[in-house]
């Protein structure tokens, strides 16, 4: 599992585990996300259970386990969070931030110390030390109780299932040439991504976020520009669609 | 029969769902004694004999419905913590993983307390499961002594029937035969739970 590190400045640090050239074959590729504060750290969509291992190898690198306090899963799927039962033995004293609609179905993967921490729909702040984090709704995108990660001071926007790509684990960590990225995005965001106007939505209340960094779940990450043409592609994007498989 | 399974919280639920059948079964038993304390009372002195075998059978199925149940909550017990276990040695299958992963990283200490935290879980959860799976053992024995009388019972309920007026003796005999085909019935639950245990230790 790579780890690189995005963002560091005095108070927090943000970096990216994935590439996992050990995950069996047939798992689809994630990108897992922490950030790390004076006293504490915030695991973003942890991952599945084949990956566990590899992720807590990666993470202890950076921190000690007690330090990992706070768990964030955008939403219900088995690679985002299907590792919580063994974070559960794992980590001493820990919340999970996820959406509310969620709470009765992610328990299913085994809770028995965590705490869960429900969403509200309209999304929430949480501190970490002296950083300070908003949860942007962006339901439907594609789950029906949804949620991004911004970062104001790293003006970094981890976002989820919004902007994956599906690639192998060799590929690069960053988008270099966005318009050869968008053939290996559109078919992902079409299928999965349910409703136009809840993206319409997403793209009106990200646009008014300054953001130097998008930082998808699959695939790269988009730097500077790219987030923009990824706003202006996404907004022009018909979603909803089973590419003709009926 | 189905084959005998060999993973072990799969045999600690297939228990489970044997236990309960053998409990349902084990209540059909309780009307048979029933059914044949309603004859008894019909035959009148032509029956008289077959009267206090009624009382067996019924504290045959009262002592088989209330063992089957109480083996059917230890399964039940038993189960969950073999999932608990199941779930205890993963995590330490996957602990054991990062210290061969993340030899040398410099906060591999930190997973010390979490690890022996799961260490003594595992233990302790072990220490419970063999308890619990002696207390089961012991129960199947108890319940298959119990039923090793109800050859006895049949033959003796053959006797008194043969003895009894001719308009009731094939509905006694019939009695005689339910009693030997649900004990036996149960029996086969018990003896395919026996060889599940083994699993289990």
């Amino acid at each position: 599992m790579k780890a690189e590190k995005l963002y560091e400045n005095n108070e927090h640090t943000w970096i990216v585990f994935g590439r996992d050239v050990d995950k069996p074959d047939a798992i689809i590729d994630t990108n897992q996300y922490m950030i790390t504060s004076k006293n504490n750290a915030l695991l973003m969509d942890p991952g599945g259970i084949e990956l566990f291992s590899s992720m807590l190898s990666a993470v202890i690198k950076e921190v000690p386990a007690h330090k990992i306090t706070h768990l964030f899963a955008s939403h219900q799927d088995p690679d985002i969070i299907s590792s919580l039962g063994l974070w559960d033995l794992a980590l001493t004293d820990a919340t999970l931030h996820s959406p509310w609609l969620w709470e009765g179905f992610i328990r299913h993967f085994g809770m028995q110390h965590i705490e869960y921490d429900g969403i509200p729909d309209e999304g929430g702040r949480l501190a970490l030390d002296d950083v300070s984090l908003e949860f942007i709704p962006a339901h439907y995108l594609h789950s029906s109780g949804n949620f991004n990660v911004y970062d104001p001071k790293a003006k970094i926007l981890m976002s989820g299932d919004i902007g994956a790509a599906l690639e192998g684990p060799d590929a690069p960590m960053f988008v270099d040439d966005f318009d050869a990225h968008v053939g290996k995005m559109k078919m992902f965001h079409q299928r999965w991504m349910p409703s136009n106007r809840a993206k319409n939505d997403w793209v009106r209340r990200v646009r008014e976020l300054d953001i130097d960094m998008m930082c998808p779940q699959h695939g790269r990450i988009f730097k500077g520009n790219d987030v923009k043409r990824f706003l202006d592609w996404f907004e022009g994007l018909e979603v909803g669609l089973t590419m003709g498989r009926l | 029969m189905s084959e005998v399974s060999s993973n072990y919280f799969v045999a600690a639920a297939t228990i489970a769902a044997k236990l309960d059948y053998a409990t349902k079964v084990a209540q059909r038993l309780s009307l048979t004694a029933s059914n044949a304390r309603a004859l008894t009372l019909r035959a009148g002195q032509s029956a008289a004999g077959f009267r206090p075998l009624t009382d067996a059978i019924h504290r045959l199925s009262d002592i088989t419905v209330s063992s089957s149940k109480k083996i059917n909550a230890i399964a039940a017990v038993l189960s969950r913590m073999a999932v608990e276990k199941y779930r205890a040695d993963s995590a330490l299958k996957y602990f054991d993983a990062v210290y061969s992963q993340a030899k040398g990283s410099r906060h591999l200490a930190s997973l010390s307390d979490v690890y022996a935290r799961t260490k003594v879980k595992q233990k302790d959860l072990m220490v419970q499961y063999q308890q619990k799976i002696q207390q089961l053992t012991q129960e199947l024995e108890a319940v298959e002594g119990e039923l090793r009388s109800a050859v006895v019972l049949k033959v003796l309920c053959q006797i008194e029937a043969s003895q009894a007026g001719l308009a009731y003796q094939d509905a006694l005999n019939n009695v005689a035969e339910n009693v030997e085909s649900i004990a036996e019935t149960i029996k086969e639950q018990i003896v395919f739970s026996r060889q599940q245990v083994a699993i289990l230790q």
